[in-house]
């Protein structure tokens, strides 16, 4: 039996997390069971009735909703590895005590993140509008001027490029906390023990900073699957739908369109399960690497 | 193998000269303490032969080369440091085996050097470990492996053993005498344990403050201190020290009843002195004594601590040999022999 101080221990500590425990369950928990009930409702605005799996049918038969998936897959392989090795490289050069003007540096690459969203974005537009600052400069280099929004690949190149310049400051800090933390000896033995810079890097840094990196994929992964904010205030999804995510399609669907919600959170809980799946797989594969 | 030869060595951080000018030379299979209290500079010293840190001025020869400018990895060193920087994702083996890869050294050789150094450091069983996994001595056993493999003309000891417990700390500095006669290299060893320095030297380099304070075998430091830093510093428990002022060809303590002690030193009547006692020294049969009161008693067994003032006196540390009849509050008659005074001038050098 446990004793009545206890049980009042027990109580005290219910209260206490009550409050974020009622907010929770009202904002995030319902919400979440309502979507994954909605997601078998088939039916247009408010009239909707059970649908068992026509919605999932409709899934494989939805051409746009084929191509989001293509598109936030695209973005997803290329635009994640190449943001973390980036992140990578900036953390180790500006872990350098001996780098002039570290901090400024460090401060510089890490501000996109925490700037405004939508300043940056309508400053990435006009940027790289058809007679923008970036085609004057490729031009006044002797170079075509590209056609960053009207082209369907160069439109993905700049979302990629826009998601990178914002995300990339973001997981460095990450990499230097994690980097500072390492003991400085073992670089200076491994100095002394003429082990060359790039195999520091390689064998030493990495292995060290592989909790970090999974980290940091995860949350990138799970980012780049929801991504939205840059199709939407950059290219509106377009041209021909070449720069569509799931995001933005389940926007359209939900609020553009006549509305379907049913159908709606279906595609919702499509980003949850390729969540659940590329976490294991991410997870999965860190373990390997550390049994082998 | 090589000695090493340092020239007026002088480092500075920005505008903070910490190592001020050394002169050194050490020879080939030495074994040479740096020791002195923290902050002064003995790290840097080592870091700078090593060549982790760069040299502000002077010359630093290791052989016959001048090596001011030359890549760490390329001094003929290895270094053992306090915090072990065991590389911690790798086996045993692989820390030991590491930097070879990048030497160009077989597969077949590395393996059989690794072999040897787990020999000659006892560990065998432990090889496919990771540093977490291993106590804090064989850590620092697979450290000084690690260094071992290289077949460095000199090995650097940065504090290996003060993260260990002391009868570790014991245990290992016996396995580093140990390796120093089965490896026959230069060893640099730093340490602020005076212990330790005894212990393990060949040759004490004393530092303070960046300067070399003086520079001589364990016995001939402790007989023979140059300056009282020194004299306070090697030793253990600490040298006493009594004010005196020298009167015809004698000291006179006025602490103690102004007392006159006969000396063979020499110096102007009146000049003020430090007079500096060993506590091993107060023997019974010496022909000069101090009138003291015991405050506390020490017994280790083996031997016994006194502690004893005159009056309100500072307190004098006292060995008395086995007398385990010394008790807290006896007055006590400190008998020691003049011949074993050593007496310094009011700047702290010795007078002779
Ligand atoms: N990178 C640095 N920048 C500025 N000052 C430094 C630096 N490294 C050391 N110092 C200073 O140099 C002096 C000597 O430091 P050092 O580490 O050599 O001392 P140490 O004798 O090894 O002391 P300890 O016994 O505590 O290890 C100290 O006053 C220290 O503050
Ligand atoms: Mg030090």
């Amino acid at each position: 039996m446990a004793s009545r101080v206890v049980v009042r221990e027990h109580i005290n500590g219910w209260l206490f997390i009550a409050p974020a425990l009622i907010l929770l369950g009202i904002f995030m928990i319902y919400p979440i069971i309502w979507s994954l009930w909605m997601s078998f409702q088939t039916g247009r605005g408010m009239n909707f009735s059970f649908g068992g799996l026509a919605n999932i049918q409709r899934l494989f038969a939805d051409t746009v909703f084929l191509r989001a998936l293509g598109n936030t897959m695209i973005f997803l392989v290329v635009q994640v590895p190449i943001m973390i090795i980036l992140a990578l490289l900036f953390a180790v050069a500006l872990n350098d005590t001996k780098l002039w003007g570290r901090s400024f540096f460090r401060t510089a690459i890490f501000l996109p993140c925490v700037t405004s969203l939508v300043a940056y974005a309508v400053l990435f537009k006009s940027m790289f509008s058809a007679e923008g600052v970036v085609n004057a400069t490729l031009v006044g280099l002797g170079l075509d001027p590209v056609p960053w929004l009207t082209d369907p690949f160069w439109a993905k190149v700049l979302i990629i490029m826009a998601i990178t310049w914002r995300w990339t400051g973001y997981n460095m800090i990450f990499y230097l906390a994690a980097l500072q933390n390492v003991d400085r000896s073992i670089y200076e033995a491994a100095r002394i023990d003429g082990v060359p810079p790039w195999a520091r890097f390689l064998y030493i840094t990495l292995p060290m900073l592989k909790p970090v990196i999974l980290f940091t994929t995860v949350i990138s992964t799970i980012g780049t699957l929801q991504l939205f904010d840059e199709p939407y205030n950059i290219t509106q999804g377009g041209p021909s739908q070449a720069t569509l995510t799931l995001s933005y399609y389940i926007y359209d669907l939900t609020f553009r369109f006549m509305p379907s919600f049913g159908y709606s959170a279906t595609v919702s809980w499509v980003i949850v399960v390729l969540v659940g799946i590329l976490t294991f797989v991410q997870f999965l594969v860190a373990r390997e690497g550390r049994r082998a | 193998m090589s000695g090493l030869k340092l020239r007026g060595v002088r480092k500075s951080f920005g505008s903070v000269e910490v190592i001020k000018g050394v002169d050194l030379d050490i020879a080939s299979k030495e074994f040479v303490v740096f020791v002195g209290p923290s902050g002064c500079g003995k790290s840097t010293l080592l870091r700078m032969i090593a060549g982790l840190e760069a040299i502000t001025g002077g010359e630093l020869h290791i052989g016959d080369e001048l090596m001011n400018d030359v890549d760490p990895s390329k001094r003929g060193i290895a270094m053992v440091f306090q915090t072990y920087a065991l590389y911690p994702h790798m086996t045993v083996r692989e820390n030991m085996g590491f930097a070879l890869r990048f030497a160009k050294v077989p597969k077949d050789e590395i393996k059989r050097q690794v072999d040897e150094a787990a020999r000659i450091l006892e560990l065998g069983p432990l090889m496919d470990r990771r540093p977490k996994e291993l106590s804090g001595g064989q850590r620092q056993r697979v450290a000084i492996g690690r260094a071992i493999v290289r077949h460095p003309e000199v090995f650097l000891f940065d504090e290996p053993l003060s993260n260990l417990d002391a009868e570790l700390r014991v245990h290992m500095r016996i396995e580093i005498a140990r390796l120093h006669k089965e490896l026959k290299t230069t060893i640099i060893y730093v340490t602020h344990d005076q212990v330790e320095a005894m212990t393990l030297a060949d040759k004490i380099v004393v530092l303070r403050d960046g300067v070399v304070e003086q520079v001589g075998t364990p016995l001939q430091l402790y007989d023979n201190p140059d300056n009282l830093f020194v004299a306070g510093f090697i030793g253990s428990p600490k040298m006493n020290f009594l004010k005196g002022i020298m009167e015809n060809g004698a000291v006179r303590l006025p602490d103690y009843e102004n007392r006159i002690v006969p000396t063979g030193v020499r110096a102007a009547d009146g000049t003020p002195v430090t007079v500096g006692i060993r506590p091993e020294h107060f023997k019974e049969g010496g022909s000069a004594a101090l009138p003291l009161t015991v405050d506390i008693v020490e017994h280790l067994g083996g031997e016994t601590y006194a502690y004893a003032r005159h009056g309100n006196g500072d307190l004098l540390t006292l060995a008395t040999g086995n007398d385990r009849a010394v008790g807290s509050g006896d007055s006590y008659e400190a008998k020691f022999d003049p011949a074993s005074m050593l007496i310094f001038d009011a700047g702290g050098l010795r007078i002779r």
